[in-house]
């Protein structure tokens, strides 16, 4: 049994790995960008590139893998840079402003939860009221404009060239490397992680087996919005301002990372090291086509096909596995 | 697993042609030109027919200079963060030059700055941008375009009536000049003219700008006339306007052009449209940038002009071109 999940496992990494290589290979081969395409300086903005959407990928992970979806997301990012931007525009020391940013993340991440458990509604429902809400709690708090607060050491969070220049990549995504590390252990070797495959296969039956899935989805969401805060901050990080329009749509992105690394929107699947390939799918495909100068419609479309043609192969994987 | 494999590999198959029948265009362009500049021209977005007219310019100057341009704008129509990516990978990729219409007078200054460190020169067109690391600034005197939209409302209502000033959208900078300045010489040179609304913001499409008109009619009917600074936000608002049969009734003063708008024009609908030169921007950009690059030394800010279209003006060769430019060369 154990043999048969982990070669399941490898094979569903195995698509969207190609993939990635793929879409690599495909424009480091292209004449016009072949010598510039593979080189350092452009795979670090690729990676500076992909930390919003990698960090929100990560709770968005453990939310689909747990049968739910968020889709108060991409709000939740604008809130949480919003809030950073304010409390520093206000003179607090920028440290207090990360905090109270990836808190007020986590803190819509667990208003969430809470109310999926208590109300017995539908994630989709609660998320999309709270993208709703947290969107114009943003601008309400912004006063309907970008918040110009002070550059700091903040800013240089998302810097592609850091600071101390042995650090080669920025600090932003040095986080996420290791937050992915964190969130790959914590889902596969922690009983938590068991417990939200075991919600998201059947949570009637994790329920009957003793899971205390009500706790557990709380803090799936509470975990989730606390990566949206963090990744907030990063927005902030890099657009120096606070901007309560950012974003907007964003949660679709990650979502499709997360469909297109192995996660099945029934829950019970996926995998974080999966979704970090999807999040770098899409980038690599975004530099790609703009290094190229293709119109943003092919890019697109070329994103659209691979969601469904990644769903599709899933399909047929889980067909032939039954 | 045979039919398995074989279904991937058809996957990929059709994944590849898709990206090399997109790219087969123009590396057929590339080839046989050795040396020519590529100079990125990175607009807001790239719906809007202002920004339309500047690729016109730009493709233009590209034309009579011999260089290459790429277009290319966010992803997401006026997404900051969309934005500076594309200037990160037109930087990864290599141009000659950028000419950029920064989204946020901040949040693009970081990029710039990377670029010129970079050694690409930056011409800024349409909107400012904080701090000095760029070449030249190209643009609309938009304040400028703020007071001749609120001289026409006041001409329009003999100095009386009941007006709104609908805003564009949280943090633009152009249309904030504009607003700042029909709103400063309304209260200075009207003080008949009493702004029952000047603090909403339309949005950024026609849809969210439509919606907010309809909703404010229906809250103040008796309005006498209306300002929208941009092209979206009149496009909404006149189709709101129309919707509910106030068209040509209430005096309405709007920013940018388009076929839709130059019909309202005609129709009566629309008293007056400030118009900008962006034909002239996007030409200008390219062609300060070339010259530049081959040396030459260039301004360090030229405003392009506003000017008021109206029903009777409207025919004249030189706000016909205004009003519908000659967009054949993008064909």
């Amino acid at each position: 049994m154990k043999r048969k999940t982990k070669l399941q496992a490898f094979i569903n990494l195995l698509a969207p790995f190609l993939g990635l290589i793929l879409v690599i290979a495909i424009f480091s081969s292209m004449p016009d960008v072949q010598s510039r395409f593979l080189r350092i300086a452009n795979l670090k903005s690729v990676a500076t590139q992909s930390v919003i959407v990698a960090l929100g990928a990560l709770g968005m992970t453990l939310v689909i893998i747990g049968g739910g979806i968020d889709l108060s997301a991409a709000s939740n990012i604008a809130l949480s840079s919003v809030i950073t931007a304010y409390a520093i525009n206000a003179g607090l020391p920028p440290l207090l402003g990360i905090l109270l940013g990836v808190l007020t993340g986590g803190l819509i991440g667990f208003m969430n939860g809470v109310l999926i458990t208590e109300l017995r509604l539908v994630p989709f429902i609660i998320t999309l009221g709270m993208m709703g809400i947290a969107r114009g709690l943003a601008k309400w708090i912004a006063n309907n404009q970008k918040i110009d607060a002070p550059l700091s050491w903040v800013n240089d969070l998302m810097a592609k060239s850091p600071r101390p220049s042995w650090l080669l990549l920025a600090p932003g995504v040095w986080l996420m490397i290791v937050f992915a590390v964190a969130m790959a252990v914590l889902l596969r070797y922690t009983v938590f992680g068991r417990h939200v495959f075991a919600i998201g296969s059947n949570e009637a039956t994790a329920r009957l087996c003793g899971v205390r899935t009500k706790r557990a989805k709380v803090i799936i969401y509470a975990l989730s919005g606390l990566f949206c805060g963090l990744s907030g901050v990063m927005e902030f990080s890099r657009l120096t301002v606070g901007d309560p329009t950012v974003a907007v749509g964003l949660e679709l992105d990650i979502i499709a990372a997360v469909v297109i690394g192995g996660g099945s929107l029934i829950g019970g699947e996926g995998s974080i090291l999966g979704s970090m390939i999807g999040v770098f799918i899409m980038a690599f495909l975004r530099n790609g086509c703009t290094m190229m100068g293709w119109p943003n419609y092919i890019q697109e479309i070329i994103i659209g096909v691979i969601i469904v043609a990644a769903v599709s192969l899933d399909q047929i994987r889980h067909r032939r596995a039954a | 697993m045979i039919p398995q494999a074989k279904k991937f590999i058809i996957f990929f198959l059709f994944a590849g042609l898709l990206l090399a029948g997109c790219g087969g265009k123009d590396q057929a362009a590339a080839a046989g030109e050795a040396k020519v500049f590529t100079i990125a021209v990175i607009p807001k977005g790239m719906t809007h027919e202002f920004w339309k007219a500047i690729h016109a310019g730009a493709a233009q100057a590209a034309k009579e200079l011999g260089v290459n341009i790429i277009w290319k704008g966010p992803q997401k129509e006026d997404d900051r963060a969309q934005q500076i990516t594309v200037v990160e990978d037109v930087i990864s990729r290599g141009v000659a030059g950028v000419v950029l219409a920064p989204l946020d007078d901040r949040a693009l200054v970081r990029p710039v700055q990377e670029a010129m460190r970079e050694k690409i020169p930056v011409v800024i067109i349409d909107s400012g941008l904080q701090g000095k690391d760029y070449l030249s600034f190209v643009a609309t005197d938009n304040y400028q375009g703020g007071v001749l939209a609120a001289k026409r409302m006041g001409d329009l209502l003999q100095g009386q009536g009941r007006i709104f000033m609908i805003r564009y959208q949280e943090g633009s900078a152009s249309t904030a000049e504009r607003e700042r300045g029909f709103l400063e010489t309304v209260t200075k040179e009207f003080p008949g003219l009493k702004l029952l609304v000047k603090d909403q913001y339309a949005g950024s499409t026609t849809e969210t700008a439509y919606q907010l008109a309809e909703n404010l009619l229906g809250r103040f009917p008796d309005v006498e006339g209306i300002f929208c600074p941009n092209e979206s936000s009149t496009f909404g608002t006149l189709r709101a306007l129309q919707e509910s049969q106030l068209a040509g009734k209430v005096k309405f003063v709007g920013f940018d052009s388009s076929p839709k708008l130059v019909q309202a024009l005609r129709d009566g609908h629309l008293h007056g449209l400030i118009l900008q030169n962006p034909v002239k921007m996007g030409y200008l950009g390219v062609s300060y940038m070339v010259q530049y690059l081959r040396g030459q030394k260039i301004p360090e800010r030229v405003d392009t002009g506003v000017y008021l279209a109206t029903k009777e003006n409207m025919d004249t060769p030189e706000i016909r071109a205004l009003l519908s430019p000659d967009l054949s060369i993008l064909d």
